[in-house]
Protein backbone atom coordinates (compact mmCIF):
# COMPACT_ATOMS: atom_id res chain seq x y z
CA UNK A 1 0.00 0.00 0.00
CA UNK A 2 2.60 2.23 0.73
CA UNK A 3 4.69 1.37 -2.17
CA UNK A 4 1.41 2.57 -4.29
CA UNK A 5 0.88 5.68 -2.93
CA UNK A 6 4.68 6.12 -3.14
CA UNK A 7 4.19 5.62 -6.70
CA UNK A 8 1.35 7.97 -7.27
CA UNK A 9 2.94 10.74 -5.25
CA UNK A 10 6.25 10.28 -7.57
CA UNK A 11 4.05 10.43 -10.63
CA UNK A 12 2.41 13.24 -9.00
CA UNK A 13 5.59 15.39 -8.41
CA UNK A 14 6.75 14.50 -11.93
CA UNK A 15 3.39 16.23 -13.24
CA UNK A 16 4.28 19.36 -11.20
CA UNK A 17 8.03 19.23 -12.18
CA UNK A 18 6.49 19.03 -15.77
CA UNK A 19 3.69 22.18 -15.69
CA UNK A 20 6.69 23.82 -13.84
CA UNK A 21 9.01 23.36 -17.35
CA UNK A 22 5.98 24.32 -19.44
CA UNK A 23 5.97 27.65 -17.48
CA UNK A 24 9.68 28.20 -17.68
CA UNK A 25 9.02 27.23 -21.71
CA UNK A 26 6.66 29.47 -21.89
CA UNK A 27 7.97 32.55 -20.28
CA UNK A 28 6.42 35.89 -19.32
CA UNK A 29 4.59 37.25 -16.40
CA UNK A 30 2.27 34.01 -16.83
CA UNK A 31 4.24 31.54 -17.23
CA UNK A 32 6.89 32.39 -14.75
CA UNK A 33 3.64 32.12 -12.09
CA UNK A 34 2.96 29.13 -13.41
CA UNK A 35 6.63 27.73 -13.04
CA UNK A 36 6.43 29.10 -9.64
CA UNK A 37 3.17 27.49 -8.41
CA UNK A 38 4.19 24.20 -9.91
CA UNK A 39 7.42 23.94 -8.13
CA UNK A 40 5.86 24.81 -4.96
CA UNK A 41 3.99 21.56 -6.15
CA UNK A 42 6.52 19.73 -6.18
CA UNK A 43 8.92 20.69 -3.39
CA UNK A 44 5.65 19.88 -0.83
CA UNK A 45 4.94 16.36 -2.30
CA UNK A 46 8.69 16.07 -2.32
CA UNK A 47 8.38 16.52 1.21
CA UNK A 48 5.08 14.54 2.03
CA UNK A 49 6.58 11.58 0.25
CA UNK A 50 9.94 11.79 2.55
CA UNK A 51 7.48 11.80 5.72
CA UNK A 52 5.37 9.21 4.50
CA UNK A 53 8.37 6.27 3.61
CA UNK A 54 10.47 7.60 6.84
CA UNK A 55 7.12 7.31 8.77
CA UNK A 56 6.23 3.78 6.76
CA UNK A 57 9.67 2.42 7.70
CA UNK A 58 9.36 3.67 11.64
CA UNK A 59 6.15 2.08 11.56
CA UNK A 60 7.37 -1.41 9.93
CA UNK A 61 4.92 -1.00 6.90
CA UNK A 62 8.04 -1.37 4.61
CA UNK A 63 11.58 -2.46 5.31
CA UNK A 64 14.59 -1.27 3.47
CA UNK A 65 16.19 -2.55 0.36
CA UNK A 66 19.86 -3.02 2.20
CA UNK A 67 18.89 -4.89 5.45
CA UNK A 68 19.99 -8.50 5.08
CA UNK A 69 21.04 -11.07 7.44
CA UNK A 70 22.82 -13.61 4.71
CA UNK A 71 23.63 -13.15 1.72
CA UNK A 72 22.30 -16.03 -0.26
CA UNK A 73 25.51 -18.49 -1.56
CA UNK A 74 24.89 -17.50 -5.71
CA UNK A 75 27.48 -20.01 -7.13
CA UNK A 76 29.19 -23.03 -6.52
CA UNK A 77 32.72 -23.46 -7.70
CA UNK A 78 33.17 -27.05 -9.76
CA UNK A 79 34.36 -29.43 -8.17
CA UNK A 80 37.80 -31.66 -10.01
CA UNK B 1 17.33 45.27 -31.19
CA UNK B 2 13.77 45.57 -32.73
CA UNK B 3 11.35 42.76 -32.34
CA UNK B 4 10.69 41.78 -36.08
CA UNK B 5 14.83 41.34 -36.73
CA UNK B 6 16.16 38.06 -36.29
CA UNK B 7 19.11 37.58 -34.23
CA UNK B 8 22.40 36.67 -35.98
CA UNK B 9 24.76 35.56 -33.34
CA UNK B 10 28.67 37.06 -34.44
CA UNK B 11 31.03 35.07 -35.36
CA UNK B 12 33.23 33.32 -32.39
CA UNK B 13 36.19 31.22 -31.83
CA UNK B 14 34.73 29.66 -28.96
CA UNK B 15 32.65 26.45 -30.45
CA UNK B 16 36.15 25.27 -31.80
CA UNK B 17 38.21 25.72 -27.96
CA UNK B 18 35.58 23.77 -26.72
CA UNK B 19 35.90 21.07 -29.29
CA UNK B 20 39.47 20.65 -28.82
CA UNK B 21 39.31 21.22 -24.92
CA UNK B 22 36.43 18.22 -24.95
CA UNK B 23 38.42 16.07 -27.41
CA UNK B 24 42.28 16.33 -25.08
CA UNK B 25 39.52 15.47 -22.19
CA UNK B 26 38.07 12.51 -23.94
CA UNK B 27 41.75 11.71 -25.05
CA UNK B 28 43.49 12.02 -21.96
CA UNK B 29 41.04 10.09 -19.93
CA UNK B 30 40.89 7.05 -22.20
CA UNK B 31 44.76 6.59 -22.00
CA UNK B 32 44.27 7.13 -18.12
CA UNK B 33 41.85 4.81 -18.18
CA UNK B 34 44.81 2.19 -20.05
CA UNK B 35 47.06 3.28 -17.37
CA UNK B 36 49.43 5.60 -20.19
CA UNK B 37 51.44 7.72 -17.96
CA UNK B 38 50.36 10.94 -19.74
CA UNK B 39 46.82 10.51 -19.61
CA UNK B 40 46.14 12.08 -16.08
CA UNK B 41 48.37 15.18 -17.68
CA UNK B 42 46.69 15.51 -21.17
CA UNK B 43 42.91 15.06 -18.83
CA UNK B 44 43.75 17.87 -16.32
CA UNK B 45 44.89 19.93 -19.25
CA UNK B 46 41.59 19.29 -21.36
CA UNK B 47 39.59 19.76 -18.20
CA UNK B 48 41.31 23.43 -18.13
CA UNK B 49 40.30 23.45 -21.69
CA UNK B 50 36.92 22.90 -21.16
CA UNK B 51 36.10 25.42 -17.96
CA UNK B 52 37.81 28.28 -19.77
CA UNK B 53 35.88 27.38 -22.76
CA UNK B 54 32.74 27.59 -20.35
CA UNK B 55 33.66 30.44 -18.46
CA UNK B 56 34.79 32.69 -21.59
CA UNK B 57 31.66 31.89 -23.86
CA UNK B 58 28.77 31.90 -20.61
CA UNK B 59 30.19 35.19 -20.30
CA UNK B 60 30.44 36.85 -23.18
CA UNK B 61 26.62 35.84 -23.75
CA UNK B 62 25.88 37.37 -19.78
CA UNK B 63 27.81 40.37 -21.13
CA UNK B 64 25.46 40.63 -24.21
CA UNK B 65 22.18 39.81 -22.27
CA UNK B 66 23.33 42.32 -19.95
CA UNK B 67 23.63 45.30 -22.56
CA UNK B 68 20.05 44.78 -24.04
CA UNK B 69 21.82 42.91 -27.05
CA UNK B 70 18.94 40.17 -27.30
CA UNK B 71 15.47 40.29 -27.77
CA UNK B 72 12.19 38.46 -27.24
CA UNK B 73 13.43 36.06 -30.07
CA UNK B 74 16.70 35.30 -27.99
CA UNK B 75 14.88 35.09 -25.34
CA UNK B 76 12.68 32.14 -26.83
CA UNK B 77 15.28 30.31 -28.09
CA UNK B 78 16.93 30.37 -24.64
CA UNK B 79 14.13 28.78 -23.15
CA UNK B 80 13.69 26.01 -26.20
CA UNK B 81 17.24 25.83 -25.79
CA UNK B 82 17.05 25.05 -21.53
CA UNK B 83 13.60 22.36 -22.05
CA UNK B 84 15.86 20.40 -25.13
CA UNK B 85 18.75 20.24 -22.76
CA UNK B 86 16.15 19.21 -19.83
CA UNK B 87 14.85 16.61 -22.47
CA UNK B 88 18.32 14.79 -22.45
CA UNK B 89 18.81 14.82 -18.89
CA UNK B 90 15.15 13.53 -18.39
CA UNK B 91 15.90 10.88 -20.73
CA UNK B 92 19.23 9.98 -19.35
CA UNK B 93 18.25 9.41 -15.81
CA UNK B 94 15.13 7.57 -17.56
CA UNK B 95 17.31 5.05 -19.49
CA UNK B 96 19.03 4.54 -15.92
CA UNK B 97 15.85 3.60 -13.56
CA UNK B 98 14.69 1.98 -16.88
CA UNK B 99 17.88 -0.70 -16.36
CA UNK B 100 17.63 -0.72 -12.27
CA UNK B 101 13.59 -1.85 -13.05
CA UNK B 102 14.90 -4.30 -15.83
CA UNK B 103 17.63 -5.93 -13.89
CA UNK B 104 15.55 -6.15 -10.64
CA UNK B 105 11.97 -6.82 -11.79
CA UNK B 106 13.01 -8.55 -14.82
CA UNK B 107 16.35 -9.86 -15.91
CA UNK B 108 17.34 -11.14 -11.98
CA UNK B 109 14.56 -13.24 -11.53
CA UNK B 110 14.66 -14.77 -14.68
CA UNK B 111 18.30 -15.68 -13.73
CA UNK B 112 17.04 -17.56 -10.97
CA UNK B 113 13.95 -19.47 -12.37
CA UNK B 114 11.70 -17.41 -12.61
CA UNK B 115 9.12 -17.87 -15.51
CA UNK B 116 11.01 -20.59 -17.01
CA UNK B 117 9.99 -20.76 -20.55
CA UNK B 118 11.95 -21.02 -24.02
CA UNK B 119 13.40 -18.11 -23.94
CA UNK B 120 14.59 -17.65 -20.59
CA UNK B 121 15.58 -21.61 -19.29
CA UNK B 122 17.38 -22.40 -16.43
CA UNK B 123 20.50 -20.97 -17.25
CA UNK B 124 22.24 -21.21 -14.03
CA UNK B 125 20.58 -24.10 -11.39
CA UNK B 126 23.15 -22.76 -8.44
CA UNK B 127 21.58 -19.12 -8.87
CA UNK B 128 19.52 -17.80 -5.85
CA UNK B 129 18.17 -15.00 -7.39
CA UNK B 130 17.90 -12.15 -5.08
CA UNK B 131 17.64 -8.45 -5.73
CA UNK B 132 20.05 -7.25 -2.64
CA UNK B 133 23.14 -9.46 -3.24
CA UNK B 134 26.17 -9.03 -4.62
CA UNK B 135 26.45 -11.31 -7.36
CA UNK B 136 29.97 -12.55 -6.06
CA UNK B 137 31.50 -15.38 -8.51
CA UNK B 138 33.64 -17.93 -7.94
CA UNK B 139 36.10 -19.18 -10.35
CA UNK B 140 34.87 -21.72 -12.64
CA UNK B 141 31.33 -21.20 -11.74
CA UNK B 142 29.27 -24.13 -13.88
CA UNK B 143 25.90 -23.13 -16.31
CA UNK B 144 23.99 -25.81 -16.58
CA UNK B 145 24.52 -26.14 -19.88
CA UNK B 146 28.12 -27.02 -18.82
CA UNK B 147 29.92 -23.93 -19.86
CA UNK B 148 32.10 -22.68 -16.98
CA UNK B 149 32.82 -19.08 -17.07
CA UNK B 150 35.80 -17.69 -16.39
CA UNK B 151 36.19 -14.57 -14.73
CA UNK B 152 39.74 -13.32 -14.67
CA UNK B 153 39.09 -10.92 -11.75
CA UNK B 154 38.12 -13.66 -9.67
CA UNK B 155 40.97 -14.97 -7.03
CA UNK B 156 41.46 -18.41 -7.25
CA UNK B 157 39.79 -18.47 -3.39
CA UNK B 158 36.48 -16.81 -5.26
CA UNK B 159 35.49 -13.92 -3.12
CA UNK B 160 33.33 -12.99 -0.19
CA UNK B 161 30.04 -13.20 -0.28
CA UNK B 162 28.37 -9.84 1.98
CA UNK B 163 25.76 -7.95 1.24
CA UNK B 164 24.69 -4.36 0.86
CA UNK B 165 23.18 -4.37 4.10
CA UNK B 166 26.28 -4.26 6.07
CA UNK B 167 27.53 -1.08 3.39
CA UNK B 168 24.53 1.00 3.31
CA UNK B 169 21.65 1.79 5.91
CA UNK B 170 19.10 3.80 4.63
CA UNK B 171 18.45 4.99 7.91
CA UNK B 172 21.57 6.86 8.40
CA UNK B 173 23.21 9.30 5.52
CA UNK B 174 20.83 8.71 2.73
CA UNK B 175 18.01 9.35 4.71
CA UNK B 176 19.64 12.23 6.22
CA UNK B 177 21.21 13.50 2.21
CA UNK B 178 17.61 13.33 1.65
CA UNK B 179 16.41 15.47 4.10
CA UNK B 180 19.65 17.47 2.64
CA UNK B 181 18.79 17.99 -0.50
CA UNK B 182 14.82 18.57 -0.20
CA UNK B 183 15.60 21.16 2.04
CA UNK B 184 17.53 22.74 -0.59
CA UNK B 185 14.68 22.46 -2.51
CA UNK B 186 12.86 24.33 -0.04
CA UNK B 187 15.31 26.99 0.84
CA UNK B 188 16.02 27.65 -3.82
CA UNK B 189 11.72 27.93 -3.24
CA UNK B 190 11.99 30.61 -1.16
CA UNK B 191 14.57 32.16 -3.25
CA UNK B 192 12.65 32.53 -6.02
CA UNK B 193 9.86 33.97 -4.01
CA UNK B 194 12.25 36.42 -2.92
CA UNK B 195 13.64 37.23 -6.59
CA UNK B 196 10.14 37.28 -7.78
CA UNK B 197 8.85 39.67 -4.88
CA UNK B 198 12.44 41.92 -5.59
CA UNK B 199 14.00 41.41 -2.12
CA UNK B 200 17.76 41.08 -3.59
CA UNK B 201 19.34 40.35 0.15
CA UNK B 202 16.56 37.30 0.90
CA UNK B 203 17.42 35.94 -2.44
CA UNK B 204 21.11 36.17 -1.67
CA UNK B 205 20.47 34.17 1.74
CA UNK B 206 18.29 31.61 0.42
CA UNK B 207 21.02 31.16 -2.77
CA UNK B 208 23.79 30.28 -0.13
CA UNK B 209 21.65 28.04 2.14
CA UNK B 210 20.56 26.14 -1.13
CA UNK B 211 24.68 26.30 -2.44
CA UNK B 212 25.20 25.07 1.74
CA UNK B 213 23.04 22.15 1.62
CA UNK B 214 24.08 20.73 -2.01
CA UNK B 215 27.38 21.06 -0.69
CA UNK B 216 26.82 19.25 2.33
CA UNK B 217 25.36 16.68 0.36
CA UNK B 218 27.69 15.92 -1.80
CA UNK B 219 30.21 15.77 1.48
CA UNK B 220 28.19 12.93 3.07
CA UNK B 221 27.77 10.94 -0.53
CA UNK B 222 31.48 11.06 -0.95
CA UNK B 223 31.66 9.52 3.44
CA UNK B 224 28.83 7.08 2.29
CA UNK B 225 31.15 6.11 -1.38
CA UNK B 226 34.27 5.52 0.74
CA UNK B 227 32.25 3.82 3.65
CA UNK B 228 30.47 1.27 0.86
CA UNK B 229 33.73 0.82 -1.07
CA UNK B 230 35.97 0.01 1.31
CA UNK B 231 33.07 -2.82 2.56
CA UNK B 232 33.00 -4.38 -0.53
CA UNK B 233 30.30 -2.65 -2.44
CA UNK B 234 32.13 -1.78 -5.64
CA UNK B 235 30.91 -1.63 -9.36
CA UNK B 236 32.03 -4.71 -10.13
CA UNK B 237 29.95 -5.94 -7.02
CA UNK B 238 27.26 -7.67 -9.54
CA UNK B 239 23.93 -5.57 -10.86
CA UNK B 240 23.34 -3.78 -7.59
CA UNK B 241 26.67 -2.60 -7.26
CA UNK B 242 26.48 -1.38 -11.09
CA UNK B 243 23.10 -0.12 -11.41
CA UNK B 244 23.87 1.91 -7.66
CA UNK B 245 26.96 3.23 -8.29
CA UNK B 246 25.61 4.52 -11.62
CA UNK B 247 22.77 6.13 -10.60
CA UNK B 248 24.29 7.54 -7.11
CA UNK B 249 27.37 8.48 -9.29
CA UNK B 250 25.81 10.33 -12.46
CA UNK B 251 23.18 11.78 -9.94
CA UNK B 252 26.16 13.26 -7.71
CA UNK B 253 27.81 14.75 -10.64
CA UNK B 254 24.73 16.34 -11.53
CA UNK B 255 24.26 17.87 -8.21
CA UNK B 256 28.03 18.82 -8.68
CA UNK B 257 27.10 20.88 -11.97
CA UNK B 258 23.88 22.40 -10.06
CA UNK B 259 26.30 23.80 -6.83
CA UNK B 260 27.97 25.16 -9.43
CA UNK B 261 25.44 26.42 -11.69
CA UNK B 262 24.05 28.36 -8.36
CA UNK B 263 26.77 29.49 -7.65
CA UNK B 264 27.38 31.65 -10.90
CA UNK B 265 23.52 32.89 -9.92
CA UNK B 266 24.83 33.92 -7.13
CA UNK B 267 26.86 35.76 -8.76
CA UNK B 268 25.09 37.11 -10.97
CA UNK B 269 21.96 38.57 -8.43
CA UNK B 270 24.56 40.38 -6.42
CA UNK B 271 25.86 42.03 -9.54
CA UNK B 272 22.07 42.59 -10.19
CA UNK B 273 21.95 40.99 -13.59
CA UNK B 274 18.08 39.89 -12.72
CA UNK B 275 14.72 41.58 -11.61
CA UNK B 276 11.46 39.84 -10.57
CA UNK B 277 10.24 40.01 -14.36
CA UNK B 278 13.45 39.47 -16.30
CA UNK B 279 15.36 36.44 -14.59
CA UNK B 280 15.56 33.53 -17.13
CA UNK B 281 18.97 32.17 -15.94
CA UNK B 282 17.56 31.84 -12.83
CA UNK B 283 14.30 29.94 -13.39
CA UNK B 284 16.47 27.72 -15.64
CA UNK B 285 19.02 26.54 -13.01
CA UNK B 286 16.14 26.30 -10.91
CA UNK B 287 13.87 23.96 -12.99
CA UNK B 288 17.46 22.19 -13.16
CA UNK B 289 18.22 22.03 -9.44
CA UNK B 290 14.30 20.84 -8.54
CA UNK B 291 15.00 17.94 -11.09
CA UNK B 292 17.93 16.87 -9.58
CA UNK B 293 16.45 16.47 -6.13
CA UNK B 294 13.43 14.53 -7.96
CA UNK B 295 16.04 12.27 -9.20
CA UNK B 296 17.29 11.55 -5.98
CA UNK B 297 14.40 11.17 -4.10
CA UNK B 298 13.61 8.44 -6.64
CA UNK B 299 16.27 6.91 -5.72
CA UNK B 300 16.17 7.18 -2.18
CA UNK B 301 12.53 5.65 -2.76
CA UNK B 302 13.37 2.88 -5.42
CA UNK B 303 16.63 1.67 -4.41
CA UNK B 304 16.91 2.40 -0.61
CA UNK B 305 13.25 0.97 0.08
CA UNK B 306 10.76 -0.17 -1.86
Amino acid sequence: MTGVVSVIIIIAILVALGFGLIGMVKGGKSGSDKMFKSLVIRVSLSVLLFILVMFAGYMGWITPNAIMVDAPIISTPVQK
Amino acid sequence: MSEQEYYVPHGTYWPIIGSIGVSTLFVGFANQMHGVEWGGSVMALGLAITVFMMFGWFGQVVNESTNGIYNKQVDRSFRWGMSWFIFSEVMFFAAFFGALFYARALSVPWLGGADNNIFTPDLWNAFSASWHQMAFLAPGTELQSGTVMSFPDVPASGIATATPADVVDPWGLPALNTALLLASGVTLTFAHHALRAGHRNQIVGWLVATIALGVAFLGFQIMEYSHAYHDGLKLTSGIYGSTFYMLTGFHGFHVTVGAIMLTVILYRVQKGHFDADNHFGFEGVAWYWHFVDVVWLGLFVFVYWL
